[in-house]
């Protein structure tokens, strides 16, 4: 069995991990356009802020390639997939055939399109590469402009305030945040980030990066401009599907994917950031382009490259990060729109504890927890698993909530909590 | 696999005795009273928890698949050769996904990386917890192990 997988990142060393669980023998070669493999991604802006080094950033042991004896070609871009011959196409001219194919070539930083955006200066966060393009600048910087307030422009800031650079965030909308957060939790946010020194712009957004070959401003839509020396995009992603463009794989919006993580192509399985999913709140096709779905996605898809038959139980929206010691976690629906949903939620203003949670339907949809996240998963077990919580809705924003004030729906609905853990936890109770 | 804890409900009288012991076990010193002058108080990683009706110590369960290995972006936690979830807290930069995912809600923020029970691997020959329970809720070994001792009825007398 020859494995093709193209992508070197969550999902696709993931995959590499689900088939050689089952597969010893079977030839597995990934494909990465990148020279530097097995680095955390999610991790380069903790490396550009110098609070990991080099080494930290891989997600896996250096001799992950040998020891799971994958043939890695790294550096290379797969030009084009060619399902009808079984075939992929490399940037070096070479031609790879495979038996099963996996595309998980992720998703870079959406593009702005304006005037100015080519100029030296201007990056996106994304690979090792942005941040050694970064790094080479950096001496000569003294304002940075990030535009775009959501968690990749957040983090995006954060790290380049630590390097003691001046951060402005450029906000389209009228809070940072606000795909993950509501109002009032944004707010709290808002107030760390900015007693921190970031300084946060709402309510508008660039019309031009301005500058000779450097950059040495913007403009913005109310007619104003702003100096820096760099500017990060940091906007969102969109997924890469151009190598699949012009073939059987139906793509829309990204590459569309069975509940076995199979496009529409015999053979070719996608999966993590360009792979198109269940969401399993709202019932429709999305990507959640996050890590723990990439992972979950690659190993789905690797199990079933390698002939099993194991289902994909869905994405969720769902995010954890940690501002100046203030951590933060949403799962699900946070900013519930239309019908049939209550909210309850607790504020503590001086402590910065805010919790909220979102019910529809006797069923928990979404929470936002900030600094009082240790029972999200349990809260996040409950939403994923639809579980009737009318019993214990009093309870739910008590601060002593844990796993046991659930016991009671894991013993009511036995039939949702089959894994092994949860069954271990109900012998202790004599059941 | 190590030795999974398991926790006998009717036993537990909430004493919060394996709490403790499993800070002290996680200090320098190992000893209360070192423990207590360290520079960082030492943290547990077990939590006595419970209902009116039910009281049970609780701690890592080390799932077969576990949500926190495919959710660590960092590659800290991860599955041993044994199958034991374990975490590196070397490698772990605490973003707090791992929280995020843990069903069981038994990971817990430390300054600035997260804490799990770790099955004590300054231990040869028991658990700390599992050591310190006085009624012998707390016990070490498989799932068809812990059933027969809670089979055997007068569980109470099974005491170490």
């Amino acid at each position: 069995m020859r494995y093709v997988i193209i992508g070197g990142s969550a999902a696709g060393i993931s995959a590499v991990e689900a088939i050689r669980s089952i597969d010893q023998k079977g030839e597995i070669t990934v494909i990465s356009d990148e020279k530097y493999p097995l680095y955390s991604r999610c991790l380069i802006t903790y490396y550009l802020a110098k609070s990991i080094d080099e080494k930290k950033l891989k997600f896996r042991k250096e001799d992950f390639f040998q020891e799971n004896r994958v043939n890695a070609i790294l550096g290379v871009k797969v030009e084009k997939v060619m399902p009808e011959q079984k075939k992929v196409k490399l940037s070096d001219g070479r031609e790879l055939t495979y038996d099963k194919l996996l595309i998980a070539t992720g998703s870079s930083p959406k593009k702005l399109g304006i005037a100015g955006e080519d100029r030296e200066g201007v990056f996106g966060i994304r690979r090792i590469d942005d941040i050694k393009g970064i790094e080479k600048i950096i001496g000569r910087v003294k304002t940075v402009v990030v535009l775009g307030g959501g968690l990749i422009g957040m983090r995006d800031a954060y790290a380049l305030n630590a390097l003691g650079k001046k951060v402005k965030v450029i906000v389209k909308s009228n809070r940072i945040l606000s795909q993950m957060l509501d109002e009032a939790s944004s707010e709290i946010i808002r107030k760390v980030v900015e007693k921190n020194g970031i300084e946060i712009i709402t309510g508008l957004d660039a019309v031009e990066i301005t500058g000779d070959k450097q950059v040495k401003g913007l403009k913005l839509d109310n007619g104003s401009k702003l100096d820096c020396e760099l500017v990060i995009i940091g906007k969102g992603v969109d997924p890469n599907t151009e190598l699949v463009a012009g073939t059987a794989i139906k793509v829309h919006g990204g590459i569309i994917t069975d509940g076995y993580m199979k496009t529409s192509a015999a053979d070719v399985y996608a999966a993590g950031d360009v792979a198109l999913t269940e969401d399993i709140l709202s019932g429709e096709t999305t990507i959640n382009a996050i890590w723990p779905c990439a992972v979950e996605q690659g190993r789905i898809a690797g199990l079933n490259m390698a002939g099993e038959k194991e289902k994909y139980d869905g994405s969720m929206s769902m995010n954890s990060l940690t501002f100046y010691g203030i951590p933060v976690i949403s799962i699900g629906i946070t900013r519930p729109k239309g019908e049939g949903f209550e909210q309850i939620l607790q504020k503590d203003t001086e402590r910065n504890i805010y919790k909220k949670m979102v019910i529809r339907d006797k069923r928990l949809a979404g929470i936002i927890l900030v600094n009082s996240v240790t029972q999200a998963g349990v809260y996040g077990e409950l939403i994923r698993k639809k579980i009737d919580i009318s019993s214990i809705k009093k309870g739910l924003l008590d601060s002593n909530f844990n796993f046991m004030k659930i016991l009671p729906l894991v013993q009511d609905n036995m039939d949702s909590f089959i894994e092994k853990g949860f069954q271990d936890l109900l012998l202790s109770c004599g059941k | 696999m190590k030795k999974k804890i398991f926790c006998a409900v009717q036993l537990c009288l909430a004493c919060k005795g394996c709490e403790i012991a499993c800070a002290v076990e996680h200090s320098k010193t190992k000893s209360i009273i070192g423990a207590l002058k360290e520079d960082s108080p030492p943290r547990k990683r077990r939590d006595v928890q419970g209902s009116k009706e039910t009281i049970m110590s609780i701690a890592c369960q080390h799932c077969k698949t576990a949500a926190c290995v495919v959710a660590c972006m960092a590659g800290a936690m991860y599955k041993d050769e044994e199958g034991n979830t374990v975490h590196d807290e070397d490698k772990c930069v605490g973003c707090g996904m791992c929280i995020m995912v843990c069903p069981f809600g038994v990971i817990t923020r430390d300054k600035n990386i997260v804490l799990k029970c770790d099955l004590c691997p300054d231990m040869t020959d028991n658990y700390a917890c599992v050591k310190a329970c006085p009624t012998g809720a707390l016990f070490a070994g498989t799932a068809e192990e812990f059933k027969k001792r809670l089979e055997t009825r007068k569980v109470h007398e099974v005491k170490k």
